[in-house]
Order: structure tokens, then C-alpha cells, then sequence
């Protein structure tokens, strides 16, 4: 898991690391010239502490590279290391500022010189600081990390319980609807058999469409357009003389990707709720458009009208477009219905073509 | 012997055509006079051609058959048979248990051959026993007091104020006020003892949301205030009507509501 984490690698860090570690240097120079009044020049304070420091962060932060590579290292072995690095680098360091300054005669070690057990603690306690500083900052970007993670995981749970719950709702094809067309279809092979082929034809193009496009995330308009020509000629079969319909996609629209499911459940409520309750039927368009980046679906009936459409119960098969809408493509898409005029109702989705 | 007369109730005209091509295969003798398409033509031909069996679809535009039987059974003639009424539903409508129950004739669609032999060899043996009297609407009225819709497991919220727009204003009519609901064509006419308003309501969404101890439905299209009612006449032709506190006009009460208001 810890290695999955989008962690800055050491690479990254040194840069800023350095800036930092460079900037407390000057501080702890700062102090010791002006407040611990330790004497000697800042310029000398400076060098001591650029050299201690420096080695101090070195051997820690190498350390805990070489022995935990980029991972977050584990506390009780970071505290020892910590703990054996800061000696270390003060005896070093020093060593390494005094040959700098041409000091041969400066005591190796801090204990014999008379301000000895402050300068040492001082050293100690600035390089507890830098660690506990760096860690912290370590711990931050680790937590953060690891929030980044979960936010990922849990979005890519929800766009996978998306896909399923599409996956199913295409697969599921209306008993009523496929019950009623059989009903028709005995029924004409009693009276019209060669109009009987024709339906069973239609069927079988309609499954065909439904269980080609179920397999697939993504579809073309065409295909979408495909299955609902094949739905209104079932649909046209059962209502006979009650419904016209027609559908327009232009070619340069024909290979434009959309997701599936969402144009049939408008037809099927201008079906539902616009004409099969007007005695008189009507007419149903389908049509697509391309308005600048925008890709405009519609369905325009001759039905009942909003009203109808919009009652309590009629509005499930719309809230679920709504929000695959949202889903697929935030804020950019949309789903209006409006007034047909002087009757009916026009559904719209506006969505960006991609 | 005279041939038995159908009209047949169905929107769509495939399955129309269908019933009758069978009907006529099964039934030779059988006249099928005219095929309709909405409940409310069903009405109509049904009033005018008064045929001896009627086949209704269930799920039609307009009125539902339900309804359409319900009409026909407020507002058939005295004195003629009411015909014999067989229900036609889609494969899986709420209502086959509730059919069964309610001893109605009905057939599933599609509709199967052996099905229908059952159904035509029933209606023509009640064809040929002597009709008594009103038989087959007494009948017809018990079946849909059994298919009557239920009432709702969770009533909507109770109505206490009906709020009516007439010109610029809201009136608040408190519902206790209320004598009777009449459904006009798209509205429903709320009436007092000295106020008349429309609200823009089905009398059914209003009938959910009433108290059904205080408003009773007594007509598809009147729901009355039964504690403004004072009695129950019957008139010279022997329909009932209702006289009202308040109100000097007189309710009716269709047959298929009159069991309502016998005597204890």
C-alpha cells in the first residue's frame, strides 16, 4: 500500500529540503552570535553551523534513505538513528568548519572548550528541532498521501458500482414491453402472417440493439438511433394509427460516442406519459444537433404534456438520466423538459461532445 | 333464435383484430358489431349498439375498462339486459387475483385458444338460461366493488382546508364546510352552503386525501359530506337521490353505489 502512495520521491524533496535546512542554519548562527553571546563572528558561527547542520541532515535524512528507501520509516529505529546522527555530525561538523577556517588548534571535542555543555545542547536540541520539524513535515505529506488514496479508491468503487448498476439496467429489457409485442405478434400470425415476419423481424433487430449495446460502457449515436428506430416500429405495430414518428441524425453525428440508456428511457416516457394515454395518439421526433462544442438530443412529442409527464411516479426514469448525467459529465450536461407547442412535451439532454 | 351481439374494447388494433378473428373461429354465430379503441367510445357504442357481451380491455387511453364498466353500469338503461362483461388484461396487471376474486370473466393477453373455448362455452351457457331480471348488472356491480381500488395502505396527509383560486384571491373553505365534490370536466367543483369554487384536482387524488367515514363517493363523479345529508329518496323512475341540509338541489346515487344508503 505505502509504496502505491503518489509520495514525493527523495529527488523532489532535496531541493527544498536544502533551502530549508540552509535557512535554520542561519538561524542557529543568529543565536549563537546574538543571543548565546557564544563569541566569535557570525561569519565563523555561520560556518560551524552550515557544516553541523548540513552533516546532521545528511546523516539522517540519508540514512533513513539508504534504510528505508522513500517509505515512511518506522519511529523507534528513526529515533535511535536520529540520536547516534546528531553527536555525530557536531563532532564532524566541527572538525569540517574548523579546517575550513584554518583553526588547527580547535578542540575536537566541544567538552574541553568553556562553553562546552551549552553549545553541545544547543546543537542537540537545533537538531531535534530540524528532525522533529522534517518528520512532522514527512507525516503531513504521508497523511495527506494517503487521503489522496482513499478519495481515488473510493471514487473508482463508485464509478465501478455505476458501471454494474448500467450494466444491469440495459440488460434488463421491459417484460411488459416484450410480453405485449408477442401478444401482437400471435395475434398477427393468426391474421397477417407476412406482416407477422415483419414484426418478428423488428424484434429481433430491437434485441439484437439492446443486448449489442448492454456489453458496451460507451456507444455510437448511430447505434443509438438504431435501437430506437426499432423500438418505435415495435411500438408503431401496437399502437397502429396512434403513433407517427420519425428520427434525424445528421451523418456528421452518426460515429459521435455517447453513453448508453440515455435517449431510450425519454422515448419510452413520451410514450408512456405523452400518447398512449391521449386517445388520439400523436407523434413522436428524435432528432440530434450540434451546437458549437455542445451535442443536443431531443424528443419532441404530440402527447399529453408536461403535466402528465412530470406526475408523481412518471419522474423515475428522468431522475435516473439526470443523474447518469451528472455522473458522466458534471455540470456540463443537462436535462430539460419543456412545453411542445400547442401540445406535447420536448424532452432535451445538452451534453459536450466528445 | 337471435345471433348474440359483441363490441369489443381495445387499443391496440392488432390485438383487436386478433380477439375477433378467434372470437368469429370459436363462435361462428357470434356478430361482432363494432371495435373501439378507447374507454370512452366503449361508453358510447356500448349505450347505443347495447350489445349482449362486452369484451374490455383494461389498460386503455381515456377511461380504463374498469371505469368504462363502471359508467356503463351508472348509466344503462332501465329495463334492458346489461350485457356480460369479459375483461381483457396485459400478462401481468395487478388485478388477476383481484379478478379471481372477484368472479369476473376475464382473459389474459395474449390471449390463448383453450382460454377463450373456456370463456365463450361460460358466456353462451348464461346466454341461454332464462335471464331474471338484472342479473348480469347485479353481477357486474359486485365485481367492481371487489376491484374497487384499494385505499391507499399510507393515506396521503388529510386535507383540513381546501384552498380554491377564484379571480385575484385563495379562498380557504375548512372541509368540515364542504357539502358535496363534483367533478366537472378537468376540474372539481367544491361546494357549500353558500359558495361554489373549482380546484384543479382529479376527484380521486381529492377522494385519497379525505376522511372516507366522513365523505363517501356515491356517483364516479360526486363525493358527498354524509353528515350534511338528511335522506335518501328514491324517484318515480327508482333512482336514488339524496336531500341535503343547506343545499335545496338534489344528489344521485348510481347503482353502483346505492347499496350504500339501504335501510339498518
Amino acid at each position: 500500500m505505502e509504496q502505491t502512495l503518489p509520495l514525493k520521491t527523495w529527488r523532489q524533496r532535496l531541493p527544498l529540503h536544502l533551502l530549508i535546512v540552509i535557512g535554520f542554519n542561519l538561524l542557529c548562527a543568529v543565536v549563537i552570535t546574538h543571543v548565546l553571546h557564544r563569541g566569535g563572528s557570525f561569519l565563523e558561527n555561520l560556518v560551524f553551523s552550515l557544516c553541523i547542520g548540513t552533516l546532521a541532515w545528511l546523516f539522517i535524512d540519508g540514512g533513513r534513505l539508504l534504510l528505508w528507501g522513500d517509505g515512511k520509516p518506522p519511529g523507534l529505529p528513526f529515533a535511535a538513528l536520529t540520536l547516534v546522527s546528531l553527536p555525530a555530525a557536531q563532532m564532524g561538523g566541527s572538525l569540517l568548519a574548523a579546517w575550513l577556517l584554518g583553526m588547527h588548534d580547535h578542540p575536537v571535542l566541544p567538552i574541553h572548550s568553556s562553553h562546552a555543555a551549552q553549545i553541545l545542547l544547543f546543537s542537540v536540541l537545533a537538531g531535534l528541532t530540524a528532525t522533529w520539524f522534517f518528520w512532522n513535515r514527512g507525516r503531513l505529506a504521508y497523511l495527506e498521501a494517503q487521503a489522496e488514496a482513499e478519495k481515488a479508491r473510493a471514487a473508482g468503487i463508485e464509478r465501478q458500482a455505476m458501471q454494474a448498476q448500467l450494466q444491469l439496467l440495459q440488460a434488463q429489457i421491459e417484460p411488459h414491453m416484450l410480453f405485449n409485442t408477442l401478444a401482437n405478434l400471435q395475434g398477427l400470425i393468426a391474421i397477417d402472417p407476412p406482416r407477422a415476419q415483419l414484426l418478428l423481424d423488428q424484434l429481433i433487430e430491437y434485441l439484437r440493439a439492446t443486448l449489442g449495446s448492454s456489453r458496451l460502457a460507451s456507444t455510437t449515436l448511430a447505434q443509438e438511433f438504431r435501437l430506437m428506430q426499432a423500438y418505435l416500429g415495435l411500438m408503431s405495430v401496437r399502437m397502429g394509427q396512434r403513433l407517427a414518428y420519425a428520427l434525424d441524425l445528421p451523418a456528421d453525428l452518426a460515429g459521435v460516442d455517447v453513453a448508453p440508456m440515455l435517449l431510450q428511457p425519454l422515448v419510452e416516457n413520451a410514450i408512456h406519459h405523452g400518447l398512449e394515454p391521449r386517445m388520439e395518439g400523436g407523434r413522436i421526433d428524435v432528432g440530434a444537433a450540434r451546437h458549437g462544442d455542445l451535442l443536443v438530443l431531443t424528443v419532441r412529442d404530440t402527447g399529453m404534456g408536461l403535466e402528465a409527464q412530470a406526475a408523481p411516479g412518471n419522474g423515475l426514469a428522468l431522475r435516473n438520466v439526470r443523474e447518469r448525467l451528472a455522473a458522466l459529465y458534471g455540470d456540463a450536461a443537462s436535462l430539460t423538459l419543456t412545453p411542445n407547442l400547442p401540445q406535447g412535451a420536448i424532452a432535451e439532454i445538452r451534453m459536450p461532445l466528445r | 333464435m337471435t345471433a348474440f351481439r359483441a363490441l369489443i374494447a381495445e387499443d391496440e388494433p392488432v390485438l383487436a383484430q386478433a380477439l375477433a378473428h378467434t372470437l368469429q373461429r370459436l363462435w361462428p354465430e357470434l356478430a361482432i358489431e363494432a371495435i373501439v379503441q378507447n374507454g370512452v367510445q366503449a361508453v358510447e357504442k356500448a349505450l347505443a349498439l347495447q350489445p349482449d357481451l362486452l369484451f374490455l380491455d383494461i389498460r386503455m387511453p381515456g377511461m380504463t375498462g374498469l371505469q368504462a364498466a363502471e359508467a356503463l353500469a351508472e348509466d344503462w338503461p332501465d329495463g334492458r339486459p346489461f350485457p356480460l362483461v369479459v375483461f381483457v388484461t396485459a400478462y401481468d396487471d395487478y388485478a388477476l387475483q383481484a379478478f379471481e376474486q372477484a368472479a369476473a370473466d376475464y382473459v389474459q393477453k395474449p390471449v390463448s385458444d383453450a382460454r377463450l373455448a373456456r370463456t365463450v362455452a361460460r358466456l353462451q351457457a348464461r346466454l341461454a338460461a332464462p335471464a331474471t331480471g338484472d342479473a348480469a348488472l347485479e353481477q357486474v356491480l359486485r365485481q367492481l366493488r371487489a376491484l374497487a381500488p384499494p385505499v391507499a395502505a399510507q393515506p396521503a396527509a388529510r386535507l383540513t382546508v381546501i384552498r380554491a383560486a377564484v379571480g385575484n384571491q385563495v379562498r380557504m373553505i375548512p372541509v368540515p364546510d364542504v357539502i358535496y365534490f363534483e367533478a366537472t370536466d378537468k376540474y372539481v367543483n367544491v361546494v357549500t352552503a353558500d359558495s361554489q369554487s373549482l380546484i384543479r384536482l382529479s376527484l380521486r387524488e381529492l377522494l385519497d386525501q379525505l376522511d372516507p367515514a366522513q365523505f363517501w363517493q356515491i356517483h364516479r363523479g360526486t363525493v358527498v359530506n354524509i353528515g350534511q345529508v338528511t335522506a335518501a329518496v328514491r324517484d318515480e323512475a327508482g333512482r336514488l337521490r339524496l336531500s341535503l341540509r343547506g343545499r335545496s338541489e338534489t344528489l344521485a346515487v348510481s347503482r353502483v353505489f346505492a347499496h350504500l344508503f339501504r335501510q339498518m
